[in-house]
């Protein structure tokens, strides 16, 4: 019983310890580590942020992105003089035997659908 | 900045301050600190830590609870909390400097040490702290200041734990003695009577 209270004794020796002259240096110096430690984070995210932006730029430049966009543009056009030429006929068999015009409209179809899932690729990476 | 932030948090409980300090709070935990920093460098210092050294570790110490203050929830308190993990950051400071090794040598000599006789004089726990060995004030102060279990000092010291205990105890017969000149001689004549 007597060890028993002896420690706790002992327990409460140690939590009172004196408070040091100084406390407050002690917190500032404390305060300006985790101040400095911030700023230095804030840097390292900015850079890493400039970075991955640059190299994004850089890979959309190399993937000729301009140039897709342009193909897509004119797989477009394409598609609305296929549509225009089948609206002034009427038999869709005739138009497909006469010169092959729905396996272009197929392809046309498919590069444009091709262009949005390159882009749609692009944008998720 | 940092006054107006303080007067914010000065009425604030612990547990509080540390949510607080949770969500990116700075000034909050710097409120902490001030409260409690003296408790952490005291312990240290107890460990046997120089003056400078204690205030290095102590404020490494601060800087990774605030980094792992979300694992902090209240269940003991915050200054326990902090002592801990400035506890171990000091052994693992020693373990690199290679001075745990020359203490758990030193602490062969410590049997033969000449406790000092200034009974009389009034005796406060640093001054007991000074008659103990340095592994002895080590594991004393690890268990009582700093709340770690035996066996968690044990793994932090690295030593076994049987050996963790009788320091302990040696520490403590040392410290009752020295603290509690009656109740230390009671148990002396105990002991010379058993």
């Amino acid at each position: 019983m007597a060890e028993v209270d002896f420690e706790r004794r002992l327990e409460r020796l140690f939590a009172e310890g004196p408070e040091l002259a100084d406390a407050g240096a002690f917190a500032e110096r404390v305060e300006r580590r985790l101040d400095a430690g911030w700023t230095a984070r804030r840097w390292l995210i900015g850079a890493a942020g400039v970075v991955g932006g640059v190299i994004g730029a850089s890979q959309l430049m190399v993937s000729n992105l301009f140039q897709r966009v342009e193909t897509a543009g004119d797989s477009a056009r394409l598609i609305s003089s296929g549509f225009n030429r089948i609206s002034s006929q009427t038999d869709w068999l005739s138009v497909a035997s006469a010169g092959g015009v729905g396996v272009w409209v197929a392809a046309a179809a498919a590069v444009v659908m091709m262009g949005f899932v390159l882009t749609r690729v692009i944008g998720e990476i | 900045m940092a006054g107006a932030g303080h007067s914010r948090f000065a009425s604030l409980h612990d547990v509080e301050l540390s949510s607080h300090a949770a969500m990116g709070e700075r000034a909050a935990f710097g409120e902490l600190v001030r409260r409690h920093g003296s408790a952490v460098r005291g312990v240290l210092r107890r460990m046997g830590a120089a003056p400078a050294e204690a205030d290095d570790v102590a404020q490494d110490a601060f800087l990774t609870a605030f980094e792992r203050i979300a694992e902090f929830r209240g269940e003991g308190t915050f200054a326990a909390w902090v002592k801990k993990i400035a506890a171990r950051l000091y052994l693992r400071r020693l373990q690199r400097e290679k001075k745990l090794g020359a203490l758990a040598v030193e602490a062969a000599d410590d049997e033969t040490r000449p406790q000092r006789s200034d009974a009389d004089a009034s005796i406060d726990l640093d001054g007991a702290l000074k008659a103990l060995g340095a592994t002895e004030r080590l594991c004393v102060t690890m268990c009582f200041g700093a709340g770690l279990s035996h066996t968690e000092a044990a793994e932090a010291l690295n030593l076994p734990l049987g050996t963790v205990k009788s320091h302990v105890k040696r520490g403590l017969d040392k410290l009752r003695a020295r603290l509690a000149p009656e109740s230390g001689a009671v148990a002396e004549e105990r002991r010379s009577n058993g």
